[in-house]
């Protein structure tokens, strides 16, 4: 399986597609959330997908990541059709997403949360995984303080994530779904409620992570859309508004209308 | 053995600081079997009955022990967890009618008995969460009831009879493994008390394994763990049935015990009865449903001449959901860790619910 995955990545080199999307379309019941969507993902690359309120951005994520199944059109990751894959089958392909809603495991240690994410990559349903003391894999322990690291939570790696300040939940939020180890890593709303000093930190560990990450992110807050988009969807009522690079989004007269209002507040 | 020898191995301790029972309460829990050990000789020369009813608690706190593992820990409410003790009941019954009576061979079948009807239960059932899982394996297991009750596979099989329908199988008699003869109390105790040891040590084992870490995070967050790459329908099933392994395995011990096997041990009355043994004892710690179970039935052994035991035990329920919402297990840690304080935190306890009651 992660042969067949080593493979194909060297077929897929920075800027191309690493995930495409072919008129996908999602309806609940009579109301059309997604529609006739098509995109491609550059890999190696950050791009956002921005839109107001109810355009429909978490529900594209929760399309990519299994959450839903589309009830039109094609999904492709590395070129393979990934759409109607359970959540975890599509995590073990690579595509790995954050929350929101900040969602993890409020009784365990902030290592803990990270150390079952981890522990994904080594343990199955062998006799061994039943057995043995889970602090004598050692791997998955290393991974978990390596990713903290990153996160900058190695100081509060045995507090509960329950006692964590909010700007340290939203950071271990991101850490979990580093530990998952993506290759495209679905990020959503990771600055939303920060203040202006903790969106900063959260804007340098991004570009910290997108250095070999191929990174989506939805963001609300325009100046760091901006800043670090290389590319820039625009969704407005399900559809795909607008598509391009910062400059051209922000040239772009319906996406004015549609979300930056008009007068050109960004 | 390995297992047994590690158990005390605190070089294993969890760096992350999840480790479930650590240090002083594994040393509890070895002083309590070994004081078990030495009192059943006592209570079996001067009052054999106590000696009867501590088989019994030990067996419902193999029961309550099983259940915790994927209702405290796994976060999964079975309330069908009679189908799996009834079904390794039946299954003991019949190995030692008709094949064999040496615990070593039936006991272990026994477990295989639970795990498959888990397996079964779990696997139409996982899908389903909170309130509509346990409704459905309330729902698997009154069919289970049913099916012993009416005796359907003899119908089915053509046979004169299988599970014996609404009589059961009675005259069973107890193990008797490689010449040693469990048909005195004293030495089925033993058997006992060694099972259900062996039982907590796998089980806590299995809790702090990497499958039971998942577990664990399974009942904290099912949507993120699933979203971390784990299958969490199989591990669910596959819990579950493990759980059940070990229901089977206490109705392999009970049957015996008691030498009849009949419909009431599936009967939803008993899974029940086991949910209020996890509650009062205390979710997630595996060895507080054990006390809660314990107490049950001890509970049910004294008052039973009172005819309706079941108010005190209603009564004593009351006051431990609200004075000690984590039971027994979670009272006792909290005078373990502020024995200074136990008055000052039981006036507030009370103080708070006279609050709430108000408000």
């Amino acid at each position: 399986m992660s042969e067949t995955v080593t493979a194909t990545s060297s077929d897929i080199s920075k800027n191309d597609a690493i995930l495409r999307t072919e008129g996908v379309t999602k309806k609940f019941g009579t109301l059309t959330a997604i529609d006739d969507v098509s995109i491609e993902i550059p890999a190696g690359e950050i791009t956002s997908i921005i839109g107001p309120n109810g355009a429909g951005k978490t529900t594209l994520f929760n399309l990519l990541t299994g959450k839903h199944e589309p009830t039109e059109g094609r999904i492709e990751f590395r070129n393979e059709s990934i759409g109607g894959l359970a959540p975890h089958a599509i995590v073990d392909r690579g595509i790995v997403r954050s929350f929101q809603i900040t969602n993890f495991f409020a009784d365990l240690s902030a290592l803990e949360n990270v150390r079952i994410a981890t522990q994904a990559h080594y343990t199955g349903f062998s006799p061994g995984d039943f057995t043995r003391h889970h602090a004598s894999l050692e791997e998955p322990i290393e991974d978990a303080r390596e990713v903290l690291e990153r996160v900058h939570l190695t100081d509060v790696a045995h507090q509960s994530a329950a006692n964590l300040s909010y700007g340290q939940r939203r950071h271990l939020e991101i850490g979990i779904a580093l530990a998952a180890d993506p290759e495209l890593l679905l990020m959503d709303e990771p600055t939303a409620g920060m203040s202006p000093e903790e969106t900063h930190e959260v804007v340098d560990l991004i570009e910290a992570i997108a250095e070999d990450v191929t990174l989506v992110l939805i963001e609300h807050n325009t100046d760091i859309v901006m800043e670090l988009s290389d590319q820039i969807a625009v969704l407005n009522e399900g559809e795909l508004l607008s598509w391009g690079n910062p400059e051209e989004i922000k040239a772009d007269e319906r996406v004015q209308e549609a979300y930056l209002g008009g007068g050109g507040r960004e | 053995m390995k297992s047994v020898v590690e158990f005390f191995d605190r070089s294993q301790a969890s760096p992350t600081g999840n480790e479930l029972l650590s240090g002083q309460g594994r040393l509890a829990v070895l002083v309590s079997i070994v004081v078990l050990a030495l009192f059943a000789p006592i209570a079996n020369a001067y009052e054999p009955f106590w000696l009867n009813m501590l088989v019994r608690m030990m067996i419902f706190a193999l029961l309550a022990l099983s259940l915790d593992f994927i209702f405290g820990y796994a976060g999964l409410l079975s309330f069908g967890h009679a189908a799996m003790f009834g079904a390794g009941g039946y299954a003991a019954a019949m190995l030692i009618t008709d094949v064999t009576a040496n615990a070593l061979i039936v006991l272990p079948i026994a477990m295989v008995v639970g795990a498959v009807v888990a397996g079964i239960i779990g696997w139409f059932s996982v899908r389903a969460h909170g309130i509509y899982f346990a409704m459905l394996t309330l729902a698997f297991a009154q069919m289970f009831y049913v099916i012993a009750f009416t005796d359907l596979p003899a119908t089915v099989l053509g046979l004169e009879s299988f599970t014996g329908g609404d009589n059961g199988l009675f005259g069973i008699q107890r193990y008797e493994t490689f010449g040693v003869d469990f048909t005195s109390t004293l030495l089925y105790f033993y058997l006992t008390l060694a099972t259900v040891a062996l039982s907590f040590v796998a089980l806590l084992r299995l809790s702090n394994s990497p499958f039971g870490r998942v577990l664990q995070g399974i009942r904290e967050n099912e949507e993120r763990i699933q979203f971390l790459g784990y299958n969490v329908q199989r591990y669910k099933v596959l819990g579950f049935a493990l759980s059940g392994a070990f229901a089977g395995l206490a109705g392999g011990l009970y049957v015996p015990f008691q030498s009849v096997s009949h419909p009431g041990l599936l009967h939803w009355m008993i899974s029940g009865e086991l949910v209020v043994m996890l509650l009062l004892g205390g979710l997630g710690t595996l060895w507080g449903p054990m006390l809660g179970a314990g107490l049950v039935i001890f509970l049910e052994e004294q008052l039973a001449g009172f005819a309706s035991w079941e108010i005190i035990l209603g009564g004593i329920f009351v006051v431990v959901v609200i004075f000690a919402p984590q039971g027994l297990a979670g009272a006792i840690t909290s005078v373990r860790n502020d024995p200074k304080n136990v008055v000052t935190n039981a006036k507030r306890a009370i103080r708070n619910y006279v609050d709430k009651v108000r408000k």
